[in-house]
């Protein structure tokens, strides 16, 4: 169901390289590639997944899930760790450690803190782990600078580089706002994935775009890139990927 | 030993309904046709933002259907606004329809539609067709209210409604019933303020006046100890943390009314997965110049920010009206931001005042409606309405949403409708090629 896209995106397979940005730009969703992702990472075995939830709740993720055919709550606890920031939020309030800086330590920094915490105490166990973060401009929507973002992305994508079979995917929604922050994020992987919408208009069958620009070779002279641009669409069971011009006017 | 279990159904929420596409549990916006274009309501947990048209007349007419379908359907209420008097607002809230009345104006609106079958004698063939009604105002859920009459003050007797709108002296209201029998300290007791020319608002809690000061140390004092439920600003003894959750927001007034927000939406009878209640968030003007102050842009996303994963977190439904034309002069990476953190964004765009006014191809209208985001919470796809071109009307009796479409004849062709019409049909970025 969420195979085409994952195909297409270079997501599908089982070693995915160390650090992957996915940019959304304005007005679009692309929170359909998270739970994709997360989809198929639960169906691998023996592999370990954070999701670390910002933009939605975890709730979110379960429905859109049992959509897509997988049940998180199966693998929650066992496979599957949440940092469901959005509900500690919510039900701590304005004493949330969130928002306030405890011990001296900003947002970012505390973040980084607990993901460390939840990939040393299950990665051992693990074949590969992957560490799913969405979304990156509520940090910035609850106070931190774009130096602590960044910050935080570098921490990240040190960890990745620590431990082999670790991977950090990110997303940062109104891409075109903090354009800065996307440009220098995405240069810390290998993978970056734009969800754009279509320029032209609205469109009943095609609900946007995917550009994906992967690094082809590693190494002290990496600079040889892929593009691909494929356009998608999201039904209420899955997701459907097709190439430019493939959909046309019929008459 | 037989396998045989029997199905025990819950009851739903009053005012809600579950959707056959999304299998979400939503309840009506307050206006049928506004229902159609979102799915058939507002989902669980979702915040739909009003944009509101340059008069702010309009927005203002959605907030009250809102606010009157938590009224017919006993939901909780919760009402915000500097801009506004929300008790005045609250008073004032359209009559709903009775069945009778409601049968008679659909009957009303099919003899209107039948009456046009005499009326064609040219293209007779037409006749045995069924017209294209562009209003579509299934209503399953939800119902009709008429704008010209205001709604009876006995039946707010039925509600639980708590009021802000940072009065020093008036901070909030509670109307309830019920509230001696309640053994939950959830809503604390506060004293009201008199609103000048008018009348009490039946049921609510009114302590005398020359008590006031006492009753205010009283409260102030209480409040740490009073609410089980309280946020932590009231309930937190720590200084060091009290300096903190006040450097959350630069401006005391979103910490206000989030604080009594959060303190709301933390009642059990609102626990996500149960079928207890549903709590009504409506703020009006949100972000207008009564909030501007030097961190404006700051407070208001982080404010939308914690305001999302409260209303989230609970058996909730937010409707916020904001002046984005107004915000967007402020700072312009200001909308984007606000859109992003909401599950709606429904601009008015008003023709009062603007050439669109009497032009004739937009005569029958009072103006468009534009879907700016419409996200998908707890699902994966997103309904899409079958057009995004969208106009509303602004009856006597009634807000309609319908199909914009054009007349079949212009009757004026010296008016050069291109320049209206085409700018609005086609996006800003059109270019001469589809983008697919």
């Amino acid at each position: 169901m969420a195979t085409s896209v994952l195909l297409a995106c270079g997501l599908n397979e089982q070693k995915l390289p160390g650090f992957i940005h996915i940019s959304e730009e304005s007005n679009v969703d692309g929170s359909f590639l998270i739970s994709c992702v997360l989809g198929q990472r639960l169906r691998i075995s023996n592999a370990g997944t954070l999701l670390v939830c910002l933009q939605h709740h975890y709730q979110h993720y379960f429905n859109a899930g049992m959509r897509l055919g997988y049940n998180t709550n199966i693998f929650q606890g066992k496979t599957l760790g949440v940092i469901d920031v959005l509900s500690d939020m919510a039900g701590e309030g304005l004493a949330s450690k969130w928002l306030t800086n405890t011990e001296g330590q900003t947002l970012t920094e505390q973040l980084v803190e607990d993901i460390r915490a939840q990939v040393e105490s299950n990665y051992a166990n693990r074949n590969s782990y992957t560490v799913l973060i969405d979304n990156l401009s509520i940090l910035f929507n609850l106070g931190a600078s774009k130096l602590q973002v960044q910050q935080f992305c570098q921490d990240l994508a040190a960890l990745a580089k620590e431990r082999e079979n670790l991977t950090v995917i990110t997303k940062l929604s109104n891409s075109d706002i903090y354009q800065l922050t996307d440009n220098n994020v995405a240069k810390l992987g290998q993978v970056r994935i734009q969800v754009l919408r279509l320029k032209s208009g609205v469109f009943r069958e095609v609900d946007g775009k995917l550009l994906i620009e992967r690094v082809l070779d590693e190494g002290n002279y990496a600079c040889e890139e892929t593009r691909k641009e494929v356009l998608y669409k999201v039904n209420d069971r899955n997701v459907k990927v097709f190439a430019p011009g493939e959909i046309g006017v019929k008459v | 030993m037989t396998s045989f279990r029997k199905r025990t159904v819950q009851k739903p929420i009053r005012g809600t309904r579950t959707s056959p596409h999304t299998a979400q549990v939503i309840t009506s916006s307050g206006n049928p046709y506004l229902d159609v274009v979102i799915g058939g309501g507002l989902p669980m947990g979702s915040i739909c933002l009003i944009e509101e048209d340059r008069f702010m007349t309009h927005a203002k007419v959605l907030a009250k259907y809102f606010l009157a379908e938590g009224v017919i359907s006993k939901q909780e209420i919760f009402l915000g606004s500097l801009d506004d008097i929300p008790a005045e607002m609250l008073r004032r809230l359209p009559r709903p329809l009775t069945d009778q009345e409601s049968m008679e104006q659909s009957e009303v609106q099919a003899l209107g539609d039948g009456g046009a079958e005499n009326g064609l004698r040219i293209a007779w063939r037409y006749n045995d067709l069924p017209l294209v009604n562009s209003e579509h105002a299934t209503a399953k859920i939800g119902h009709h209210f008429n704008l010209m009459e205001q709604m009876d003050s006995m039946m707010l007797y039925n509600v639980k409604t708590t009021l802000w709108d940072d009065s020093p002296k008036h901070l909030d209201i509670v109307i309830d019933e019920e509230f001696s029998k309640s053994s939950s300290p959830t809503t604390p007791l506060l004293e009201q303020q008199p609103v000048e020319d008018a009348p009490p608002i039946p049921g609510a809690e009114i302590a005398p006046q020359e008590k006031i000061p006492a009753q205010e140390e009283e409260n102030s004092a209480n409040n740490n100890n009073n609410n089980n439920n309280s946020s932590s600003v009231t309930s937190s003894t720590k200084t060091g943390s009290q300096e903190s959750q006040l450097q959350v927001f630069h401006n005391p007034r979103y910490k206000g009314l989030l604080n009594d927000i959060q303190q709301l939406l933390r009642n059990e009878s609102f626990v996500a997965g149960t079928k207890n209640n549903l709590c009504r968030v409506c703020l009006t003007s949100l972000g207008s110049p009564l909030w501007y102050d030097e961190h404006f842009g700051e407070d208001l996303i982080k404010f939308l920010t914690l305001l999302m994963a409260s209303v989230r977190s609970c058996n909730s439904v937010c409707l916020i009206t904001m002046p984005m034309h107004l915000i967007a002069k402020y700072d312009a990476s200001l909308v984007p931001k606000i859109r992003q953190l909401v599950d709606y964004a429904i601009e008015l765009e008003s023709f009062a005042g603007s050439e669109r006014e009497t032009h004739p191809a937009f005569k029958e209208y009072s103006g468009l409606l534009h879907l700016h985001k419409m996200s998908a919470i707890n699902t994966l796809a997103v309904h899409m309405p079958e057009t995004p071109d969208l106009a509303f009307k602004l009856r006597r009796k009634k807000f309609i949403i319908e199909k914009f479409h054009l007349p079949p004849e212009l009757q004026e062709s010296s008016a050069k409708p291109d320049n209206c019409i085409s700018g609005l049909l086609s996006n800003s970025n059109a270019t001469a090629s589809l983008d697919f």
